[in-house]
């Protein structure tokens, strides 16, 4: 399919075909939810981009991250794909490497490593959940790679003249902190605006939310496509006061990048698609 | 003062029926403001709000976003596991579900809520884990997701606990026996609700383990209950002593009602009138109405028992009180002055709730003064002339041998025929007591005001017996931005330079020239900043200016150059160096080696402990890597965790400030003491890599600068009490010496008492500080009745030896009667569950007991063995001047 990685590392993207659909009024639930995933995550082949992240807690204290995204699509069928994240910002991480191969069946976990140049170690990372805080920001990993939709159980709360209000509530909720979550998902572009996650008592913890969205051109099978991208994305902690902004620039589509960029033996010698 | 008496005591008789509906509304008025009262229990206002300590701590408490915490600790001594076998671990469990969702609407911040801060509860479900995955793996987990089913499973919870140095004895005691919940609270003052709740839960719960529910803001919440109850039963318990006391020695009903209504009213004026003000009641000022109970009642006893030993039919009772008021106003009004001037000089102590008890004492012993010379003649024109008739008859009815009587003529002999070895005695008291004071201790501790058996203290006692450390204090250390770079400096930087330019060189073989632009600018550069750091960032946007229409691989050279510098400035970041965080494991290992703290903690911990874990969990990676980027690596992976904010609470996001956690197996402030000056020690001994500036904070080391305060400040205000009280002596008796005689008693007996405490090793801490200089002008009362009457007495006799049996008579008799009412009236204090509350009771007893036993051992006994010193300037029997002071009371 056609969608931007940006979007998906926001959760909160949306394409035109699915504007089209949203407007054809005879979408289920269930169909929202799989079309706004999909703009989410997976618009174009791959991409690239950059991205600045500001993370200030309640006292007004700020640090800074700042790093390279690279993914590409297994296939078109919205499935497994594959991200390469190359840290420059702090200096003290940098070339720092993430890199996962994540996989849409629930039965499987996702494939991740970790290159830390400092103490000069290739680690792969066997995690219990993807919800651990993604480079100590209000991100979590899950907010980057995805939440997988098989693992909600979702239901049409109302629908505003703007957006469809879905409320997802997990099939395994002791593999979470949140006992539910509201997506609004914009009706014209089926884009994902805001999360908001709540506790088991009924209390809201935790808001993420897109707050720019631009269009990228590229191209696709040699023609020129625009695909929404979210490029800039804030996630708050309620509980505690702190909010982390990411900014997403350079952002292109389709580049080609090519499959063995993701394989083990680039995490110590990264591609220069992902050091520029 | 004649002109004063006159108009008071005049208007009292003839207005009593406006006087006494007066005294009654302000009463009412000031009563009126009770229920407004606010407890105030937070150990931190014992201190002043602007005191650096304080405000040191609170700075802390913000910056490293630390919050009150209850403690829920579990025991289990019945299992073999301790509390880590499958039942206890799904108790656990379920509590953790429990009282991670303890929130309720905000009472002081509509919108907001108020209650447990979920993401910082430490409980075995809700920490993370991290371990060794199986070869080049490394896991996440969380450290228990779901309780164990079975023994095996309930024993690796235990061991991945204690294998986190950040967990183990904190979490988790050594033993494994018992475990602590920590639950940090958004707002202490929804501690009660929180306390609440797990009480209820846990005794759903009704597992064979034991729980115990600690923590500061619990034990604040208790002391406020105990404060009211304390109101509500020491004080009606005290006054019921008192009546009981007086009814034995007077048998008149009729009598004994006017003591009870003045102090009543007193006290409801004076606690009033402090609420209404604004000031909240404090564990000192809790006590304000037993205080006020015996000392308010003591006058009217003086007044009316005068007054029905003096009162005929024929005189009649107007004319019979204003003979008592006039002879009783000057003795009444210095033992009120006195006691007062007592009371106000705890305004001299550096103790802000200590102050306020002090100006409420004294305004209430005023207040009872002044309703006594307004309500008791108005009183008096109340009563019925029949009643009095029979009163005063039998008031007349002379001495009756009664065992006081015989008690007090034997000891009067005494003090005459062995009036020197009474003397020596007392001296040898007194340096045994002087040697005592020497030995006194210092100390203060929280947890001990509750008594054994109170369950805050049974749950200190409990924890403590399992844990190294349940109280923390900490030690925030702080790096400093280093200035403009010096010549040196930039030397090294180039030299830097070129060698990673060089090294790189294989890779961006352009990279060397590049750096070579650079260093022929680095010198100018350097004189545009302020700081270093500064410096750097300077260099930094010269090298993206430079590098941005670059070539590919001149862009990359540049990019590395620009990595160089900008790594330079995270070296500038005092907690990312791993010098400095080989410092920090030094100090630590230093203070918990010889056992100044039970355990602490800090990032040095956190950096060693990811460190082990991302190589391959072997002991002895448990170290501080090499080089800035791996301590960062260990810290990002910290982060990369379902807590990452838990870093924030031991180094702030500068990494220029940390906080060491330092804990103590107990609650004393000598502890703290020794723990302060070994870091002292430690840091003036040991050179850190880098400047580091060191301070204090946490409620238990805020417990350490009071009790600094306890010592020197009420030293000041003793010896200001001691002089106010001594000048008023002086000028009462127009002789000094008279003056310095009459503090002789209260002076033995204070160094008596603090000489026990040192003896019988009890710390001196608050309650004692505060008794010192409150019981001066409670007991030199004695000895002012007792010299003003010998002085009187003396006048008539014209020599000691005839004067001694008639002081022994009725003077001493009413004194011994007065020290039984006072002290007796603080006994009840004994009842409440506070200790502070306990040791007032029984140290006021003993003063007050001791200073009535010793003015009439000691004072006779000096008058005997110097008559001619003291009553040389006195005259022979002749004729008493109209305004000499006369005798005090004939209780």
């Amino acid at each position: 399919m056609k969608m931007s990685l940006f979007i998906a590392v926001l959760s909160l993207g949306m394409s035109l075909a699915s504007i089209a659909a949203a407007d054809s009024n005879g979408l289920t639930v269930e169909e929202i939810v799989q079309k706004a995933n999909h703009m989410a995550l997976y618009q174009g082949r791959d991409g690239t981009g950059k991205v600045t992240m500001v993370i200030t807690d309640r006292q007004g204290r700020t640090r800074q991250r700042q790093f390279n995204m690279l993914r590409k699509d297994d296939g078109d069928a919205d499935q497994d794909q594959k991200y390469y994240v190359f840290f420059q910002r702090p200096a003290d991480v940098r070339k720092m490497v993430f890199m996962v191969h994540k996989h849409a069946a629930l039965t499987q976990d996702d494939d991740r490593w970790l290159y830390m140049p400092g103490l000069d170690l290739v680690k792969r990372i066997a995690a219990s959940d993807k919800r651990t805080s993604f480079v100590g920001s209000d991100f979590l990993y899950e907010d980057i790679s995805g939440r997988n939709p098989a693992e909600d159980t979702h239901e049409m709360v109302r629908m505003t003249d703007d957006y469809y209000v879905i409320r997802n509530v997990p099939k395994q909720p002791k593999t979470v902190e949140f006992a539910y979550y509201l997506a609004h998902i914009d009706r014209a572009t089926l884009l994902p605006r805001k999360l908001e996650y709540f506790t088991k008592g009924d209390r809201l913890y935790r808001v993420v939310e897109s707050s720019e969205i631009q269009s990228i051109t590229a191209k696709e099978n040699g023609k020129t496509v625009t695909y929404p991208t979210v490029t800039k994305s804030i996630a708050r902690d309620l509980e505690n006061g702190s909010t982390s902004e990411m900014t997403f620039s350079r952002v292109r589509y389709n580049v080609g990048l090519k499959e063995s960029l993701f394989t083990e033996r680039y995490l110590r010698r990264p591609p220069r698609e992902a050091i520029r | 003062m004649r002109g004063l008496k006159t108009t008071l005591v005049d208007f009292s008789i003839c207005h009593y029926k406006l006087v006494l509906l007066g005294m009654g509304l302000l009463a009412l008025l000031a009563a009126a403001f009770l229920p407004l009262a606010v407890m105030d229990t937070d150990p931190e206002n014992m201190l002043e709000t602007n005191e650096p300590a304080r405000v040191f701590h609170n700075g802390t408490k913000r910056d490293f976003a630390l919050s009150d915490v209850i403690v829920v600790g579990v025991i289990n001594d019945h299992d073999p596991d301790g509390v880590f076998n499958p039942e206890t671990l799904a108790h656990i469990y379920e509590l953790t579900e429990f009282a991670r969702t303890l929130r309720w609407p905000s009472e002081e911040d509509p919108g907001q809520s108020a209650g447990v801060i979920e993401a910082d509860v430490v409980a075995p479900s809700v920490v993370d884990h991290m371990s060794q995955g199986g070869p080049g793996v490394i896991r996440f987990d969380w450290l228990m997701p779901e309780p164990p089913t079975t023994r095996a499973e309930a024993h690796a919870v235990r061991d991945r606990a204690l294998s986190n140095p950040l967990l183990a004895g904190h979490m988790v005691s050594d033993d494994g026996k018992a475990l602590c919940i920590y639950l940090p609270l958004t707002d202490k003052l929804v501690s009660y609700r929180v306390y609440t709740a797990l009480q209820e839960r846990i005794a759903e719960l009704d597992g064979a383990e034991a729980y115990h529910i600690a923590g500061l803001p619990v034990a604040e919440a208790a002391i406020g209950v105990e404060m009211f109850s304390q109101m509500a039963t020491a004080s009606p318990l005290a006054m019921v002593a008192i009546l009981t006391l007086l009814l034995l020695f007077f048998r008149k009903w009729v009598l004994i009602v006017v003591p009870m209504i003045i102090a009543t009213v007193s006290i409801l004026a004076a606690m009033g009138l402090m609420i209404a003000l604004g000031f909240p009641v404090h564990i000192l000022s809790s006590m304000l109405p037993i205080f006020l109970m015996s000392i308010a009642m003591v006058d009217s006893v003086h007044v009316l028992s005068e007054f029905f030993d003096v009162y005929t039919p024929e005189k009649g009772r107007r004319q019979t009180i204003k003979e008592v008021m006039n002879t009783l106003f000057v003795p009444m009004l210095y033992t009120s002055l006195t006691t007062a001037a007592g009371f106000l000089s705890l305004t001299l102590a550096p103790i802000p709730p200590a102050r306020i008890f002090g100006a409420f004492l004294c305004i209430g012993v005023m207040i009872a003064w002044l309703y006594t010379i307004l309500f008791v003649p108005a009183y008096i024109m109340l009563v019925p002339e029949r009643l009095l008739r029979r009163f005063g008859l039998s008031a007349q009815q002379g001495e009756r041998q009664t065992w006081l009587t015989r008690v007090l003529r034997a000891l009067g002999g005494l003090t005459h025929k062995h009036a020197k070895l009474v003397l020596a005695g007392l001296a040898v008291v007194i340096v045994l007591a002087i040697w005592g004071v020497t030995q006194i201790r210092v100390n203060d501790n929280y947890a001990r005001r509750f008594v054994v058996g109170h369950p805050i203290r049974d749950a200190d006692i409990a924890l403590n017996e399992h844990f190294r450390s349940i109280y923390t204090a900490y030690v925030v250390l702080e790096g400093q931005a280093p200035g403009k770079p010096t010549r040196s400096d930039i030397d090294r930087l180039e030299q830097d330079l070129v060698r990673h330019a060089g090294q790189m060189a294989g890779e961006y073989p352009q990279a060397p020239a590049l750096a070579k632009q650079l260093t022929g600018d680095l010198a100018r550069l350097a004189g545009t900043g302020e700081t270093y750091d500064g410096f750097l960032a300077t260099v930094i946007e010269s090298i993206q200016t430079r590098s941005i229409h670059a070539s590919d691989e001149a862009f990359e050279a540049w990019q590395e150059l620009e990595g160089f510098f900008a790594l330079e400035r995270e070296k500038l970041k005092t907690f990312k160096r791993p010098d400095v965080l080989e410092y920090v494991a030094g100090l630590q290992a230093h203070m918990e080696q010889a056992g100044f703290v039970g355990r602490s903690q800090s990032v040095a911990d956190v950096v060693r402990k990811v460190n082990q874990e991302l190589i391959d969990g072997r002991p002895e990676n448990y170290r501080i890597p090499a080089a800035v980027p791996g301590v960062a690596e260990c810290y990002m992976q910290y982060q990369q965790s379902h807590r990452p904010h838990d870093l924030w609470h031991l180094v702030t996001p500068d990494f220029q400030r940390a906080t060491v956690w330092m804990q103590f197996a107990n609650g004393d402030s000598q502890s703290t003491k020794a723990a302060v000056k070994a870091l002292d020690d430690y840091l003036r001994t040991h050179t850190p890599p880098v400047p580091l500036q060191h301070n204090w904070a946490g409620l238990h080391y805020i417990n350490l600068v009071l009790e600094g305060r306890l010592v020197w400040g009420f030293l000041w205000s003793f010896f200001g009490s001691f002089l106010v009280v001594f000048v008023m002596m002086s000028f009462l008796f127009r002789s000094p010496l008279w003056g310095l005689l009459c503090m002789a008693p209260l002076t033995v007996t204070l160094i008596a008492i603090y000489g026990a405490t040192g003896l019988i090793g009890k710390d001196y801490d608050l309650p004692i500080a505060v008794l010192s200089a409150l019981s001066i002008g409670m007991a030199v009362d004695f000895a002012i009745h007792f010299l003003q009457r010998s002085r009187v007495s003396y006048q008539r006799t014209g020599s000691w030896k005839a004067t001694l049996p008639k002081m022994f008579g009725e003077p001493a008799r009413a004194i011994s009667r007065n020290v039984l009412v006072i002290a007796i009236g603080f006994l009840p204090l004994l009842t409440a569950p506070l200790v502070p509350y306990k040791t007032t009771g029984l140290m006021l007893f003993a003063i007050l007991t001791f200073s009535g036993v010793v003015t009439l051992l000691a004072l006779p006994a000096v008058l005997t063995v110097a008559e001619g010193v003291f009553f040389a300037k006195i005259e022979r029997p002749a004729a008493v001047p109209a305004e000499q002071p006369q005798a005090a009371s004939q209780v």
